[in-house]
């Protein structure tokens, strides 16, 4: 299986009171929204291969965002961070923290929310669409400009996620948090004898 | 002179109003032609949910669909069924006839096989046939 996957390598601090570790399913690539996006005129929208590989680096660094209903994004509420971004088969995994001690009732609707109900949702500024006229927008270029947690039921795409990691930990505990049957995502290892706060890209060969 | 001065002044208002608009249909044409889509959010429009109400009429036109599927089944499988339960001297009596298969019976073929019989043993014979549905 082919991945891509990119990171910013923060300093860990161990027991950090502002950071809850989480990681999702952003969208899908190569396939159609369930349902047309905000913004793409009714049409459905399809973000290809190559657009999201391509546009991966931008979404290092963008915040998650929320709104207090939980259906869709307010720039303005930016409750965490993304800090790594992998395109697995066809789901863009990413990972990051939320800011816990600042947004708490983020964390308690996530925490207390049942298993599926929470998905992600991404904001994407300069697309280019290679066929205005076709029922399905092909996204042939986009850049990630944030994300949103969401109620699954109102992302355009439904087969996103999102989950905590059972720690304030950066790195540990999500794998522990998987729930059953399903496989904690893979995720870049971290290159030692670099330095932090780099931005690496690649196989995942390259990160082992 | 003042009332030519404000004429030429509004007709001048409307005339930049209408090029204004012509260039921001224009931009907006551009942007449609060369594709590019300023913003686009991953989650859904409010007001272009999908009602309780839809997603209840959905599951119930899921559900009729699946029920009278099922029926189809169960009607094809009645009626073959039902086929299998021709009175054996009727049956016997259609062979001799050269009638072998109950599943395409051609009327010429079906009345030269009951010939013989009266009319009301045709009759009866062919309700039999009808009941079994071997014909319509």
């Amino acid at each position: 299986m082919r991945l891509e996957a990119l990171a910013v390598i923060l300093p860990e601090v161990a027991g950090h009171p502002n950071r809850v570790s989480f990681e999702g399913v952003l969208t899908l690539v190569d396939e159609p929204s369930s349902r047309p996006p905000s913004g793409a005129r009714g049409h459905r929208v399809i973000l290809t291969r190559p657009a999201a590989v391509a546009a991966l680096p931008s979404l290092l660094g963008m915040a998650v965002d929320y709104t207090p209903s939980w259906d869709g994004h307010d720039a303005r509420r930016k409750c965490g961070i993304i800090t790594q971004a992998d395109v697995a088969g066809n789901r863009i995994e990413v990972s990051g923290y939320l800011f816990g001690k600042d947004f708490p009732e983020v964390e308690e609707q996530v925490r207390g929310s049942g298993p599926g109900t929470m998905g992600m949702s991404y904001e994407l500024s300069d697309a280019h669409v290679e066929d205005m006229n076709a029922a399905v927008w092909s996204l042939t270029r986009a850049t990630f400009t944030g994300a949103a947690i969401l109620l699954r039921e109102k992302a355009a795409y439904r087969d996103t996620s999102f989950r905590l990691a059972a720690k304030r930990c950066r790195t540990k505990g999500l794998a522990a948090n998987a729930t059953q049957g399903e496989k904690p995502a893979e995720r870049p290892r971290r290159m030692y004898g670099r330095s932090n706060w780099q931005m690496e890209t690649g196989k995942d060969a390259r990160w082992r | 002179m003042e009332i030519d001065a404000s004429n030429i002044f509004d007709k001048l208002n409307a005339a930049v109003s209408l090029l204004e608009r012509m260039a921001a249909s224009l931009e907006q044409r551009e942007a449609l032609m060369s594709g590019d889509v300023q913003k686009i959010v991953a989650a859904v429009e409010q007001g272009a949910e999908v009602s309780q109400r839809e997603l209840e009429l959905e599951r119930k036109l899921a559900a009729a669909e699946q029920l009278i599927a099922e029926l189809r089944a169960q009607g094809s499988t009645a009626a073959q069924s039902v086929r299998k339960t021709l009175p054996a001297t009727t049956t016997q009596l259609l062979a001799k006839g050269g009638i072998t298969s109950l599943e395409s019976i051609e009327a010429g073929a079906l009345d030269a096989a009951l010939t013989g019989l009266s009319l009301e043993q045709r009759i009866a014979v062919k309700a039999q046939l009808i009941r079994a549905g071997a014909i319509a």
